[in-house]
């Protein structure tokens, strides 16, 4: 409780002192290179969704001029400009958008192509847990809005912490396996959704020696005998060989995740504690009654 | 490149010379099937093994439910094992035939657009979310599209001449790759998933999957090897051939429809393995000779061993998918082996 209090005191504080970026501003990104900002960028493409959300958290919604096809929330941004994705980035549209910073994922080939054409770019990549919100606060760094992005970073700290307190007295915590695809692919605990899962109250069966995002043999699966599986249905589940008598699919544990969770939960940025939460209701239904 | 002049003219006789090896080969599959059964991320001493398969086969007809390790063994070990089996031998029968049958020491199984036709099918049934039984059915039926296609460009009249066929079969394989490709950048999240596809994984074959795939093996490996007089005839030439009555062209139809339909069958449940079709037909031919009543059944044997042994691999090491393994250590081993030719 004194800790909810401390919080709201503090942001309270961060919203007396205002703090205002100065410009230029020079930064290292997430490639490594060191951009310099002119001036407080005004006309903005954000090429990843979560930097897409995480500006219109920041209240600058109206500085971008288009986004990538995956981006499509907040609503407004869905009528904004379609620049192409990943793998197939329309950098003649983005160019003739005027803007004047394009905020790219450090995967794909947008950087050389776009300095090129003299427009300034910066690529921003929360991957871990703790890298949602330092990014977050990169962006407000970006975009003079360092006030808010502290205030929206103790708001997110605080909403997760209010699930955890949930689920951290949870009595029985369910080993977990949570599958993202049917290769069979899972998350490693120290991965940015397996630090998740672990925080919605599920014992995962992957051990961090296993990588991020390893590749599971399916006997390790048989051999850790999950009392809770996600992102797979139970048919699925049971057609599997040596599967039928896991404790999971023997007790109808087996859950796919909603397709807009799952939405969610790819992606760090402020929807962080509402992908918690959806996780922590699939795990521990019984505390959200 | 001269690996069909080689033993050209050896004897009929070639089984009681090549007996022991044919038996070391035997007992190399024995065991890896061993092996593999013993190994995997989860490690199972040979006593308990051994144990289980005791106790599986003692308890098939007493319905008691299997527990433990005897659920790894019994249920995704010895069914990942032949399917290893099955589908090696498949690759490397069939890379044989087609080796002979278009006198083209670089033919394999996927020659004529099999593997990108299962590819595509797999790409769409994934991608459009289809449920995961359907992608095996979604595989088969395009690879087999894909090569009535090559069959249909490559016809001249009645004729299948061998250079059509491989032009058609790289044209129709292109145009198929490059929808797979278009789908997959539409498709983004799922691209990991069509990826793991097109490099080939034994993960989750179980006894049903091997049931159904053995049919389809066993008919156009059997077709095969009962063909391989009419293929060493073959190899004289067309013209000589056909003068000693051959049908060349039935021959060559038969031989392509017989394959393409146990690849398809391999590669809808199991994805695109490779070089394992081009390479095992090699490795055959310099230690049994060229006569394909012999190749084509050892490289049943030794494809099955090879691919069992790929997939171990790839089950406790890093490399984590059995077509990766095979790409990796074949071929570096295909260039020794040319690199050997040239300098023997």
């Amino acid at each position: 409780m004194r800790r909810v209090f401390l919080c709201t005191l503090g942001l309270a504080l961060t919203g007396a002192v205002a703090s205002a970026t100065s410009y230029p501003l020079t930064l290292t990104d997430d490639l490594g290179r060191k951009v310099t900002l002119r001036a407080e960028p005004k006309r903005i493409v954000s090429v990843l969704p979560s930097t897409t959300e995480t500006l219109c958290a920041l209240g600058v919604c109206d500085r971008l001029v288009g986004v990538d096809d995956f981006s499509d929330y907040p609503q407004q941004v869905t009528k904004l400009p379609k620049v192409g994705g990943l793998y197939d980035p329309d950098i003649e549209k983005m160019v003739a958008l005027k803007p004047d910073l394009v905020l790219v994922s450090k995967y794909g080939k947008l950087v050389e192509p776009l300095t090129q054409a003299g427009i300034t770019v910066l690529a921003v990549n929360p991957e871990t847990y703790e890298e949602v919100f330092s990014k977050t606060l990169t962006l407000g760094r970006v975009v003079n809005r360092e006030a808010q992005a502290r205030a929206l970073v103790l708001n997110m700290r605080r909403d997760i912490a209010r699930v955890e307190i949930l689920t951290k007295n949870a009595v029985r915590k369910p080993t977990t396996y949570l599958e993202i695809d049917p290769t069979p692919y899972s998350i490693g605990p120290n991965s940015f959704m397996g630090v998740l899962l672990t925080k919605a109250g599920a014992r995962n069966i992957i051990p961090a020696s296993m990588g991020d995002f390893p590749k599971v043999d399916p006997e390790f699966i048989v051999k850790a005998n999950p009392q809770l599986m996600l992102g797979l249905d139970l048919k699925t589940a049971r057609s599997r060989p040596g599967w039928q008598n896991l404790q999971a699919v023997r007790t109808g544990r087996v859950i796919e995740i909603p397709k807009d969770l799952n939405t969610i939960l790819g992606r760090p940025g402020p929807r962080l504690p509402q992908a918690l939460r959806g996780l922590a209701r699939l795990v521990h239904p019984e505390l959200f009654r | 490149m001269n690996l069909e002049q080689e033993g050209r003219a050896a004897a009929p006789a070639v089984w009681p010379k090549r007996l022991g090896q044919t038996a070391a080969l035997v007992a190399a599959l024995l065991a890896a099937v061993v092996l593999a059964v013993g190994l995997g991320s989860v490690t199972i001493p040979p006593g308990e093994v051994l144990g289980a398969l005791w106790r599986g086969l003692t308890q098939l007809g007493g319905g008691a439910e299997l527990t433990g390790n005897d659920v790894i063994v019994w249920q995704i070990r010895l069914p990942r094992v032949a399917m290893g089996l099955v589908v090696g031998a498949c690759l490397a029968v069939c890379g044989g035939a087609f080796q002979g049958v278009f006198r083209n020491p670089l033919a394999d199984p996927y020659l004529l657009g099999v593997a990108s036709g299962a590819g595509l099918g797999a790409t769409v049934a994934i991608v459009a979310g289809w449920p995961h039984s359907s992608i095996p059915l979604a595989a088969l039926l395009l690879a087999l599209a894909a090569v009535s296609v090559t069959l249909v460009l490559a016809r001249e009249g009645r004729r299948f001449p061998p250079t059509r066929l491989i032009l058609a079969g790289v044209v129709v394989g292109s145009v198929l790759t490059a929808c797979t490709t278009f789908l997959i950048l539409r498709g983004e999240d799922r691209a990991r998933q069509v990826l793991a596809y097109t490099l080939g994984d034994l993960g989750f074959s179980g006894w049903r999957d091997v049931a159904t795939v053995l049919p389809y093996a066993a008919l156009g490996c059997g077709v095969l090897v009962l063909l391989g007089r009419a293929l060493d005839t073959l190899q004289l030439g067309d013209l000589t051939a056909r003068s000693l009555g051959v049908p060349v062209e039935r021959l060559r139809l038969l031989v392509v429809v017989a394959a393409s339909l146990a690849t398809a069958a391999a590669v809808a449940y199991v994805g695109i393995i490779g070089f394992v079709g081009l390479v095992v037909p090699h490795v055959v031919r310099l230690a049994w000779g060229t006569t394909h009543r012999v190749l084509l059944p050892v490289c049943a044997l030794m494809g099955g061993t090879l691919l069992v042994l790929a997939d171990l691999l790839a089950r406790v090491t890093l490399l984590s998918q059995v077509g990766v393994v095979t790409t990796l250590l074949g071929g570096p081993f295909f260039l020794w082996l040319l690199r050997r030719e040239r300098h023997g």
